[in-house]
């Protein structure tokens, strides 16, 4: 019943859209929509994608997401329900075809802010771990191509249910200190890319005009093979209105050894226009877990006829050369 | 000989005709740095001194908008709006639109915690300057 109520009111959000100059007071694509004078806000986002390796094709409904927020004196709320891999047909050379469906809706987001002041705020749910850059803004639509550099999937968990503290300084140049604490189970780890009970982390991030450089650190207990795992992870991101440079390289350890020994990518987004994008990633990392070194560069191109609404394109070289693959994507949010 | 005046008129064109803006509060917000303002434009900071901070904006192509974006936030309007796209992922809005100077003005006397910009010249009486910055 509420997958249906679900589905329904993403057919019909469309139709409340307005091409209006007042962002605020009405519905503009990419910006959500309020409901009433309520401090009830609703969005979401999708994305469809197509991969090309050597022995296959995968066509696949990714995300389809729908977001509520809102704020009321110094709480604020964010609830986020997602279909994840919801059909994914994938046409082998060598066997037979397969088709996967996931109708599960999986929590994605769901936490409450409290604003002690300008400078303090906590969190209590379950929320992006806040490190580095690019887990901040996971999504297919708000990134900058549609695969993941593989340091966000290798470091550390990227959720965590539990509790955060953040103490911000503004100034001409802005210092953020994120605390971390899970110790408890996770609300919905059916897709995180670790399942964890206990999570402790602090991340340090300098801004100053166009320059941002963060520092990560933390420790997770692994429930699935009851260890606890270590990771350090530095990052920068330089800004312009043409260009976006920006790199992540961490280190994983536990019980003494590398688990991960490095992992990290360098990426440059070159802004042709508003409209054309192009993006060269290099990313390189050695892990232990799985026993596999690997280079990758990556050559991309971007179009977002609508800054909420991207075609994307890539193409990956490995030097694991069975790893070579082609990829695309169109992503929306609303 | 004659010429001169104009040779000077030209050169100092840019300062004479310069035009003058301000950001204002009411007399609840006393002092505020360009980059406390840049935050709370920005909703990084939504609360102040324990006072609800309310940015107002002028409508997207206003002038006085254009320049308060290029020269106090230092960012374009395309920048600008991917940034508001990624805020929404993230549950923050953009500040509240108001229609002209005026009504700018009438919301700040009336709210506080409420901050707006507008040229100097059109500034009413009881407001309160918090940052002045020029074209």
């Amino acid at each position: 019943m509420f997958r249906n109520l679900f589905f329904i009111f993403l057919l019909l959000l469309p139709l409340f859209a307005n091409e209006s100059e007042d962002e605020s007071s009405f519905y503009e694509l990419g910006n959500g929509l309020q409901l009433g004078n309520l401090p009830l806000y609703i969005g979401g986002y999708a994305s469809l994608d197509y991969k090309k390796s050597d022995d296959a094709s995968r066509y696949r409904v990714d995300d389809i997401a729908l977001m509520s927020y809102g704020n009321y004196d110094k709480f604020s709320y964010m609830a986020e329900f997602e279909f994840k891999e919801f059909y994914t047909f994938t046409q082998n050379d060598d066997k037979p075809n397969t088709t996967e469906k996931n109708t599960k809706l999986h929590t994605e987001r769901l936490y409450l802010e409290y604003n002690i002041n300008e400078n303090y705020i906590l969190r209590f749910g379950k929320y992006n771990t806040p490190i580095g850059y690019w887990n901040m803004l996971p999504v297919n639509v708000l990134r900058d191509t549609s695969s993941n550099p593989m340091s966000t999937e290798l470091l550390f968990p990227k959720f965590i249910t539990g509790a955060a503290a953040s103490y911000t300084s503004y100034g001409d140049s802005d210092i953020v200190v994120d605390v971390l604490l899970q110790q408890n189970d996770a609300i919905d780890d059916s897709y995180n890319n670790y399942k964890m009970d206990s999570h402790y982390g602090v991340g340090v991030t300098y801004t100053k005009d166009d320059l941002s450089l963060k520092l990560n650190l933390g420790n997770f207990h692994n429930i699935e093979d009851k260890k606890r795992y270590s990771y350090a992870m530095i990052s920068a991101k330089y800004t312009t209105q043409s260009i976006d440079i920006s790199g992540e390289l961490g280190t994983q350890k536990s019980e003494g050894e590398f688990t991960t020994k490095y992992a990290g990518y360098l990426q440059s987004v070159y802004n042709f226009s508003d409209q054309h994008l192009g993006i060269i990633r290099l990313e390189s990392y050695d892990d232990k877990k799985n026993n596999e070194q690997d280079n990758i560069a990556i050559v991309g191109y971007t179009y977002r006829p609508l800054y909420p609404v991207a075609l994307k394109a890539e193409y990956q070289l490995h030097s694991l050369h069975t790893n070579n693959q082609f990829l695309c994507s169109f992503s929306v949010m609303f | 000989m004659k010429k001169f005046p104009i040779i000077l008129l030209l050169l100092f064109h840019p300062l004479l005709f310069s035009k003058e803006y301000a950001i204002i509060s009411n007399k609840n917000i006393n002092n505020l740095t360009r980059g406390e303002i840049k935050a709370i434009y920005l909703q990084k900071i939504n609360f102040f001194n324990n006072l609800k901070m309310v940015p107002l904006n002028l409508s997207a192509k206003n002038k006085i908008r254009t320049s308060f974006e290029k020269k106090v936030l230092k960012m374009n309007i395309n920048r600008l709006k991917s940034y508001w796209i990624k805020q929404h992922y993230l549950g923050h809005r953009p500040p509240i639109t108001m229609k002209s100077q005026k009504s700018v003005q009438k919301f700040i006397t009336n709210v506080d915690g409420a901050i707006g910009y507008v040229e100097i010249k059109n500034l009413q009486n009881g407001m309160n300057i918090l940052y002045k910055w020029s074209d």
